[in-house]
This record gives structure tokens, C-alpha cells and sequence, in this order.
């Protein structure tokens, strides 16, 4: 007679890579991986976190600063829009 | 003239002076008949004739009789106390044969006196010592084949009892002597003792002590040195012995000596230069003797010496002194070189063994010689060796961070934090500067070899700083990702030492890596706080890694349990929610599953691999599958399947039935399956997942060559024509990115060759350059 | 702004001296790190025609080489130029110039080349490899109401005739 076999799992642990749901791969300025940090740091994720533009490029929001800061016009690197920050 | 009778009375009573002339020795002439004769003698003229007729004569009995009688008593003997006998008989009969001839001998002296050329007679103005000198040359003249037979038997037989009398005074209770092996009621030793000294002593008075029984006399002495260096030194290193057999060397073998030298006395003649002389320069000897022979003895030790090291320190400093005093520095090297070789240097040692005997080494020589030189030379094919083992790395960046085995490189590690910067202090100490020692290779930088401590030792060993620290992420990520409990804080420890030894940008990744396991467990908790993630009987973990940080995963496939996959997709969502933006991938085959198993009356409680967990999950739902089935619900590759399933079979809970084809076994046969749950909680350490779960640097060089020619075609194209040293230069500072990417020059002039004679390069005199297109 | 200006000029006052002086330059470390990347980049796709490397141990320093775009009057020739960044790039320009003679209207006689991207049209999204692509695709294409140089912009329209003397002067100086 066959007996059944009862498996109960008790915890899982599971391993994971997080990633930024971005367009690209890579910060356009820096050309560090969104999911690596921007020159200036040394922690990913929270640390360096991207922005959008309302024109809808990212960036790591050290690097798009950084560009705004250096530029007369405050336009999208990418586009040439204005820039505006996206608080999606 | 005198008439015939008369000369012929002359001559009798010249031969009655001297009765050698007849070949005889005895004579009853007193020294007022010999006055009488010598006035006769002195009358006739003839003295001078007559001395060197006695000379010939005496020289001639001597020759004939004296010394083959002498040499007679040499004959090869198998019982030691005939031969004792023997050589005490012919020292005897030699002296007599002095005391002997001496009223003669009186007789000549006083006959050359009134020679006109009063010669010195056998080439001394003493008669009794130019007789002494004719004896010596005569018997050393004839001295057979085979003399030391019975000497060696008579030192022997003394020494024995010799050394019984100076050395054990406690005899203990024996029925038999230890001196003679006579039983104590005939003991036999005073008579020895007694012979002993008294045949030293003729020796002595007849010069020959050194010439016949020198020989022996010092193999015995050293083999008495021998035996008590080994029997004193066997298997301790923890005491140092130098000073004690100095001491020993000072008195007991000195009383010896002395007492040898001076017929029984323990105290030289103060007067007595000759034997002064001869006593300290044979001191001298052993002196030097003792130390070689104490030196070659912990030489033999020095393999089993330095794994001891540091409690073996005290022996260290005495072969530290003791090279000083010796010319052993080339065996030294030698031999230990051979040890490490054939004890070590084998596939039947591990690696970590190996480093350890490494370290200790290390340590031992820098101690025994500080200027590194005997190090350098001892240890270069330990060092091929472990180049060539692929585990190397990994065995050292282990040993460094793990306590057990390798904690002495751990304590190395911790202790080059706490020395800090020692430069300026070395600054001071240029007046206990030291040249090179002659065996040093002129070529190597001295300041270097000393000033190189141990980790960089090891890490030279593999050639790269880079590869190191890269082989210490990939370990760092197994542990990480292997253990069920991380020791964060203990991580984070060995992480800050690293820093201190490698540099901070190096170390940069792994502390990503160890952020993103201490984020993990706080973002475990938020979600489990979070009510959208649901009530579910399992707890569901996360370990969330930072991709670019870590190094590359294996790729494995595998399709989890839907029940599995929907609480991962419930667990991404409450991630999503929780840090916007950002998603995750799982990476479905690694981390680890806590399940338990009910089959008959058995339970066990088990931590597995995400596999094993689904692979059994899927025998709950059907208990036959063939291995097909398996890959079809599993996206696991067959052969993957059949190696990995053997774990479930190894606890007896699967079998197989027909070829690929997997049963559940039966339950009352789970019950006498002989696995029990206690072998079983030590058997899931040994999961399959020992294995490493990351790519090996190994798999990560591949390839790497081909991105250097793209850097050289980069370089080339713009910079035209470079020489190999600047092409080495450039592609270690602009390709050596992607960490391991590193290439000796060797190893680029080979490659560049080959590249040469496929014609994608141009090698124009030292320049390399591209060929035109 | 015109085209027109030196980069000289440009690179050592406004408005890349500017950007050097509001942008916290604590570090090369930043600009190290985006040229590494950029020179593995190039090293990895290698485009036709294009490409570039660290002319000495100063990353800092480039010489690029590009190929006459074929279709026209370039192609076959070969240029070398020099590329220099700024510490604040990539949110400023690198200084480009040819290092072999260039006879082309929007080049001078010492190299210098006007083009807009190298400076008011900018941005950070550039590269070397961007720049270079566009210094090529502009000796096919030259913006002639601008010119550095006039003669090449009165000659640029007779095709024929600009060829001829591009070669001839391609051949005296290519080896300079």
C-alpha cells in the first residue's frame, strides 16, 4: 500500500536582483548601470535613485542635478526639453 | 799499537757497556766500570766510531725487535676485552722498553759529550726524548693495515666504564655492572679504570696518545656528543638546549678529556704546557662538533620544528645561533627545501594544509634569518606549487576570514590593522643595520624581501591583488547566499580589515553585497507587516541583491511550484509597493527551503535547496514520475534532474523504479530506511549546493585575452606602432575594468606572437603595430 | 551664439570655465569612471571607421582616428585628432581638434573645428563615439555658412575641382 507523503514548506527564502523599471539600461550622463550608482556614490538604490523628466527620460538624480546645475537653460539632456521633474 | 789480546779485552768491555753491540739490552756495568771503559775508548780515538755503531745498533734493535713485537699484539680480535688486554700489553711492553734502554742511553749521552762533534743524537739534545722521537718513527714506519682494532676495543671497554663512573651515579638495581657487565660481586670497573689511565698516561709520556689513539679516542668523544644531543633533543622544541650543551661540553666531556690527558687527573699540570695545548685545542673540536652536530640534528627536526612554530621558538634561536657558528646555512636550505617538497608538495595534502605549513614557514624563517634570503630560497616551489592548484585563492581569502583553520592568517590580518603604518619606526633603526647574507640574490631588493608580510606573501603567491579580492566576493556571495543565519556583523569585521590590507575601492562591491543582506531582512519585515501580501501558513524570505554588485550567477533553470511562484509574485508586488520604481527578478534556483516531511510514522524537518524542495513537492502531488515528467513541469535539463534526485534517494525517499523512471518509496519502507533524522540534519550541510552557486574566476578569464586585442587594435589604430612594455602599461591601466582581466608581460609577449604569426599583427624591430589594411 | 568660436576661447572661459567652477569637482574619480566606460565601450563595439584611445597613461588625453565617409570627396583619407577632456565632463565638451591637416570648410588651418555639438549643443549624452561620428558624417556634409575656412567653402560646391585639391593636400600633409 502506497502511504501518502504530506510536504509541508515552513519558510522560503528566495533570492531576488531588484531593478529600476526604467527604458534603459544605462544613466545617459554617467553611463553607469541605472541599477549600479552614478560616480558619486557608493551605494545603489535608495542611496542614488532615479528621476524622470516629464519628458520621461531618467536619470540617476545626482547626475541630472549635476547637469542642470552646470547648464544656463534647464532642458533634458536627452531631448532638449524643459526639464521638469516627473513626481510619478 | 796495542797487541790483538789487548783490543779484544777493549772490546769486550765496550760490549759490556753496551750490550745492543751483542743485541742484548741488560748490562751489570755500573756508571764507574762505564767510567773506566769511556777513559779507554777516549784513549783509542774511537768514541765517535763507537757512538754511531751504538746508534746503528740501537736503531737496528728497535727496528727488529721492539716495534714488530709491538705491532704483533694488533691483531684483529672479536672479544673486546682481549683486545683491552692486548693494547694495555703492548703500551706496557713499548714503555718498558724505554725505562729498558735508558742506563744505555745514559751511557751514549755521556759518550757524545765527549764526542768532538757532539752531535744531537736521534735529533735531540735530550737522549731519552731522540729515543722517544726513534721509537714514534719506527713504529709509525711499520704501523700495519688494521692498528685500530684493538685500540678501538680497549676505549671501548673504558669509556664504558668511564662513562659509567663520571655519568650515572645512580646505577639503579641492576644485577649487572653497566661498566664492565660483570656481575657487581666481580666487578671489574676499578681494575678498567685503573688500566685505563695508566695506559694513557705511558701514551702520553711517549707522545703517541694523539698519533695512535686520537682517532678513536675523538670518534668516541663525538659519538658520546651524538647520542646525548639525541637523546636530549628528541621530539621538545620548546626548550632551548645550546646553553645546556655548552655546559656539558664544559665539564663532563672536559673531565673526560682532562682525565685522559692526565693519567686519571682531573686537573691538567699547571706547568705542563703540551698537555694544556692539547687539551684545549681538542676542546675546540668537539666544541665545534657539538654545535654542527646539535645544528645537522634540529636541521632533520626543522619541517616538524616550524609547524610547532611559535612554541618551537626556543629551538628556532638555537639553529639561529648555531648557523653562526657553523657552515650549515646551504644544508639548512637544502634539506628543508626537500622536507616542504615531500611532505607537502603532493595532491594527498590539501591546500589549506599546505598554506598553513606555508605561513608557518614564513614566520619560522623570518625569525631564524631576518634578511628573508634562506625564505626566499626555501620556499620558491611551495610557491609554484600553489600556483598551480586552482583552489589557492580560495583557500587563502578562507583562511583569512574564517576562524578555524586558517585563524592564524585571520590574526595576521588583524594584526597588519593593528601595526598600522611601522616605516618611521624603521627609520630608526638604521644603525642595527645588517649587509645581505653571500647567498642572497644580488639581483632582488633586500628592503622588499624583508619588509613583504605575510598576506602579501600569499597573495604574490597568485600573482594579482585583484584576482584575490575577486575570489574573495565570490566566496563572500556563497556564505551569503549559502546560510540560513548570516553573521553579518562578523562579515562586516572581516570586510573592514580587508579594506585596511586591499584598499577601499577594491572591497567597494562586497560591501554592497552585505548592505543588500542587511536591507534585505528589513525589508522582509516590512512586508510581512504589509496586510496585501496576504496570510499564508508559509513565511516568505527574500534575500534582495544589488545585480551589479555581485558577481555573476551560475545560470540554472528551474520552474517552481505554482503555490511557490504566486507567493514570490505577491512578494514582488509588496516590493514594488514599497520602493517605487523598482521591481524584482528571482532568480529561481537559489536560496533555500525549510520543509517538513510527513511519511508514515516518520517526520523530518529539513533545509533544502529550492530544487530538492520542488522536486519532493512534486512527489506529494504524484508519487511516480519519470525523469521526462520531471523536466517537462521542472524545466530542469535530464541530466541536471538525474544527478540532483540521487539526494532524495540518498535519504530514502525516492527510488528508482525502472531506468529514469522515480517512485516514492513506500512508507513503512521509509520507516526502516536506516537514515536517521539526526544524520539527516548534518547531511542538508552537504546539499548538493557545496558546490559554488557563482561563476569561478576561472569561467570569468575566458575570453578575457579577446578583450585585450580589442584594447591593442584600439591602441594601435590611434597611437600607430607601441612597444610591448607600453602595451602591457596601457592595458593595465585602461583594461583592467573588469576585475581578473589582468596579464603578465610574459603572458602578452606570447600572445602578441601569436597574433604576429597569424599576420593581425606587424612586429617592426621592439614595435608592434597594425598591418596595413 | 555663433559656431565660430576658438575652442581655445571656449575651453578656457566661459562657459566651460564656468561649469568647472559651480560644479563641485572634489574628484577626477567621476570623469576617470565615464572615460574607462566610454574606452570599453568603444573597445567593444569598434564602429567602422571611428575610433579612439588614451594617447598616453592620462585618461584625460585621447588621440581618435576616423575614415573619410565613403560616397564622398574623404573617402580613403585618414585623420588624426585629439581629444581633450575637461575635469567637468562629461557635463562640459571635450576640446577635439585634427591633429593631421584637414582641408574642409569647418576646419582650420590648425585643426580647430566648429561644430555644435562641441559646444552650445552640447550635453552630457554625448560621447566620444557620438563625437567622432559627427566630426565624420560633417566632412561629408559641411555646414558652408559657417566657414573657418573660406576657400574650402568657396570650393565645396565644384565638387570635382575640391576633390583634386583635398587629394593634393591630403597626400603633402598626412604624414605631418
Amino acid at each position: 500500500m502506497q502511504q501518502a507523503m504530506k510536504v509541508t514548506v515552513k519558510s522560503w527564502t528566495g533570492v531576488a536582483t531588484w531593478r529600476w523599471i526604467a527604458n534603459d539600461d544605462n544613466c545617459g550622463i554617467c553611463r553607469m548601470p541605472f541599477d549600479s550608482c552614478c560616480p558619486d556614490c557608493k551605494l545603489p538604490g535608495d542611496d542614488c535613485p532615479l528621476v524622470w523628466g516629464a519628458c520621461s527620460h531618467c536619470f540617476h538624480i545626482h547626475c541630472i542635478v549635476k547637469w542642470l546645475h552646470s547648464q544656463p537653460q534647464q532642458q533634458c539632456p536627452m531631448c532638449r526639453q524643459d526639464w521638469k521633474f516627473n513626481n510619478k | 799499537m796495542a797487541k790483538k789480546g789487548e783490543l779484544e779485552a777493549c772490546w769486550s768491555k765496550i760490549n759490556y757497556a753496551f750490550p745492543i753491540l751483542n743485541g742484548t739490552i741488560f748490562t751489570e756495568c755500573t756508571n764507574e766500570e762505564y767510567e773506566d771503559i769511556q777513559e779507554i775508548v777516549i784513549n783509542l780515538g774511537i768514541q765517535i766510531k763507537i757512538r754511531d755503531l751504538v746508534i746503528i745498533h740501537i736503531e737496528k734493535y728497535v727496528r727488529q725487535n721492539i716495534v714488530p713485537s709491538f705491532w704483533a699484539k694488533f691483531v684483529k680480535s672479536d672479544v673486546e676485552v682481549k683486545g683491552f688486554q692486548l693494547f694495555k700489553t703492548a703500551i706496557n711492553d713499548l714503555y718498558d722498553s724505554v725505562t729498558n734502554f735508558e742506563p744505555m742511553l745514559r751511557k751514549l749521552s755521556l759518550l757524545n759529550s765527549n764526542c768532538s762533534d757532539n752531535m744531537p743524537i736521534f735529533g735531540e739534545r735530550d737522549i731519552i726524548l731522540g729515543f722517544k722521537q726513534l721509537l714514534r718513527a719506527t713504529l709509525l714506519a711499520q704501523i700495519p693495515l688494521e692498528f685500530q682494532y684493538i685500540i678501538y676495543f680497549f676505549y671501548k671497554v673504558s669509556f664504558n666504564v668511564f662513562d659509567n663512573e663520571y655519568e650515572n651515579s645512580d646505577m639503579g638495581e641492576d644485577v649487572m655492572c653497566s661498566g664492565c657487565w660483570n656481575d657487581y660481586s666481580d666487578c671489574n670497573c676499578a681494575y678498567i679504570v685503573k688500566v685505563f689511565h695508566d695506559t694513557n698516561r705511558k701514551l702520553m709520556e711517549l707522545q703517541l696518545l694523539e698519533r695512535l689513539a686520537g682517532q678513536v679516542l675523538t670518534n668516541f668523544i663525538q659519538m658520546r656528543i651524538e647520542s646525548h644531543i639525541q637523546k636530549l633533543c628528541t621530539g621538545t622544541f620548546d626548550v632551548s638546549h645550546i646553553a645546556f650543551l655548552e655546559n656539558w661540553l664544559d665539564t663532563t666531556v672536559m673531565s673526560w678529556l682532562t682525565r685522559i690527558y692526565c693519567g686519571g687527573s682531573s686537573k691538567p699540570p699547571p706547568d705542563d704546557k703540551n698537555v694544556q695545548n692539547a687539551i684545549s685545542k681538542f676542546k675546540q673540536k668537539l666544541s665545534y662538533y657539538l654545535y654542527h652536530s646539535y645544528t645537522k640534528l634540529r636541521i632533520d627536526q626543522l619541517f616538524n620544528i616550524i609547524i610547532e612554530y611559535p612554541d618551537s621558538q626556543p629551538a628556532v634561536d638555537d639553529i639561529k645561533l648555531c648557523l653562526d657558528k657553523t657552515d650549515l646555512r646551504p644544508t639548512l636550505c637544502k634539506n628543508l627545501q626537500t622536507a616542504l617538497e615531500t611532505r607537502l608538495l603532493h595532491p594527498g595534502v590539501n591546500t589549506s594544509e599546505i598554506l598553513t605549513a606555508y605561513v608557518s614557514t614564513i614566520r619560522t624563517l623570518r625569525h631564524l634569518d631576518p634578511s628573508g634570503v634562506i625564505l626566499e630560497t626555501v620556499t620558491k616551489p611551495v610557491r609554484n606549487y600553489l600556483r598551480n592548484r586552482e583552489d589557492t585563492v580560495r583557500s587563502v581569502v578562507s583562511s583569512l576570514t574564517e576562524d578555524g583553520v586558517g585563524s592564524e592568517l585571520a590574526e595576521e590580518l588583524a594584526k597588519f590593522a593593528a601595526d598600522g603604518e611601522d616605516d618611521l619606526e624603521k627609520e630608526d633603526l638604521w644603525d642595527e643595520w645588517n649587509p645581505d647574507p653571500v647567498d642572497a640574490d644580488p639581483k632582488a631588493n633586500s628592503s622588499d624581501r624583508k619588509a613583504s608580510d605575510i598576506i602579501s606573501m600569499l597573495v604574490n603567491v597568485y600573482g594579482s591583488k585583484e584576482l584575490f579580492v575577486n575570489e574573495y566576493r565570490t566566496l563572500l556571495a556563497d556564505r551569503l547566499l549559502g546560510q540560513t543565519v548570516i553573521n553579518t556583523e562578523k562579515e562586516i569585521t572581516y570586510l573592514e580589515l580587508l579594506k585596511l590590507r586591499f584598499g577601499e575601492s577594491q572591497l567597494h562591491f562586497c560591501e554592497v553585497m552585505l548592505k543588500d543582506v542587511y536591507d534585505s531582512k528589513r525589508i522582509n519585515a516590512l512586508i510581512h507587516q504589509d496586510n496585501s501580501f496576504g496570510d499564508s501558513h508559509i513565511m516568505c524570505n527574500g534575500m534582495i541583491l544589488s545585480a551589479q554588485f555581485w558577481p555573476p550567477f551560475k545560470d540554472e533553470s528551474l520552474e517552481l511550484p505554482d503555490v511557490i511562484k504566486q507567493l514570490l509574485e505577491r512578494y514582488t508586488k509588496c516590493f514594488e509597493a514599497l520602493k517605487g520604481n523598482r521591481t524584482l527578478n528571482w532568480i529561481p534556483h537559489l536560496g533555500n527551503v525549510n520543509i517538513e516531511i510527513e511519511i508514515g510514522q516518520k517526520k523530518l524537518d529539513l533545509t533544502v535547496s529550492p530544487f530538492n524542495a520542488t522536486l519532493i513537492m512534486h512527489f506529494q502531488d504524484k508519487p511516480e514520475w519519470s525523469l521526462e515528467e520531471l523536466h517537462q513541469v521542472m524545466k530542469v535539463p535530464i541530466t541536471i534532474l538525474r544527478r540532483k534526485i540521487t539526494y532524495w534517494q540518498s535519504m530514502g525517499l525516492i527510488s528508482e523504479k525502472s531506468a529514469d523512471y522515480y517512485v516514492l518509496v513506500d512508507g513503512n519502507d521509509a520507516n526502516r530506511s536506516n537514515v536517521a533524522t539526526s544524520q539527516v540534519q548534518e547531511m542538508i550541510c552537504e546539499d548538493e549546493e557545496s558546490e559554488s552557486v557563482m561563476a569561478s574566476a576561472h569561467d570569468q578569464r575566458e575570453g578575457e585575452l579577446q578583450v585585450f586585442w580589442s584594447y591593442i587594435v584600439g591602441m594601435l589604430t590611434n597611437l600607430d606602432s607601441l612597444p610591448l612594455d607600453r602595451i602591457h602599461q596601457m592595458l593595465k591601466m585602461f583594461a583592467s575594468q573588469a576585475p581578473g582581466t589582468e596579464c603578465s608581460i610574459q603572458e602578452l609577449r606570447q600572445f602578441l606572437d601569436t597574433k604576429v604569426r597569424t599576420h593581425q599583427l606587424v612586429l617592426q624591430g621592439s614595435m608592434y603595430k597594425l598591418p596595413k589594411t | 551664439m555663433a559656431q565660430n568660436i576658438n575652442p581655445h576661447y571656449a575651453s578656457s572661459s566661459n562657459p566651460a570655465k564656468q561649469n568647472e567652477d559651480t560644479i563641485k569637482l572634489n574628484d577626477n574619480h567621476a570623469v576617470s569612471k565615464r572615460l574607462q566606460k566610454e574606452l570599453m565601450e568603444l573597445m567593444r563595439c569598434s564602429d567602422k571607421g571611428i575610433s579612439a584611445f588614451p594617447e598616453s597613461e592620462n585618461l584625460f588625453k585621447w588621440i581618435g582616428t576616423i575614415h573619410g565617409p565613403e560616397d564622398t570627396v574623404y573617402a580613403g583619407h585618414k585623420y588624426k585628432l585629439s581629444l581633450e577632456f575637461p575635469n567637468s565632463y562629461p557635463y562640459a565638451p571635450p576640446v577635439v581638434k585634427f591633429v593631421t591637416p584637414c582641408f574642409h570648410p569647418n576646419v582650420d588651418t590648425c585643426g580647430l573645428i566648429c561644430l555644435d555639438i562641441l559646444k552650445d549643443k552640447w550635453t552630457a549624452l554625448y560621447d566620444i563615439r557620438t563625437v567622432l561620428i559627427s566630426i565624420q558624417s560633417l566632412l561629408g556634409e559641411p555646414n558652408t555658412l559657417s566657414p573657418l575656412n573660406q576657400q574650402a567653402s568657396y570650393l565645396w560646391p565644384n565638387q570635382p575641382a575640391y576633390k583634386k585639391y583635398l587629394d593634393e593636400f591630403y597626400n603633402k600633409n598626412k604624414d605631418s
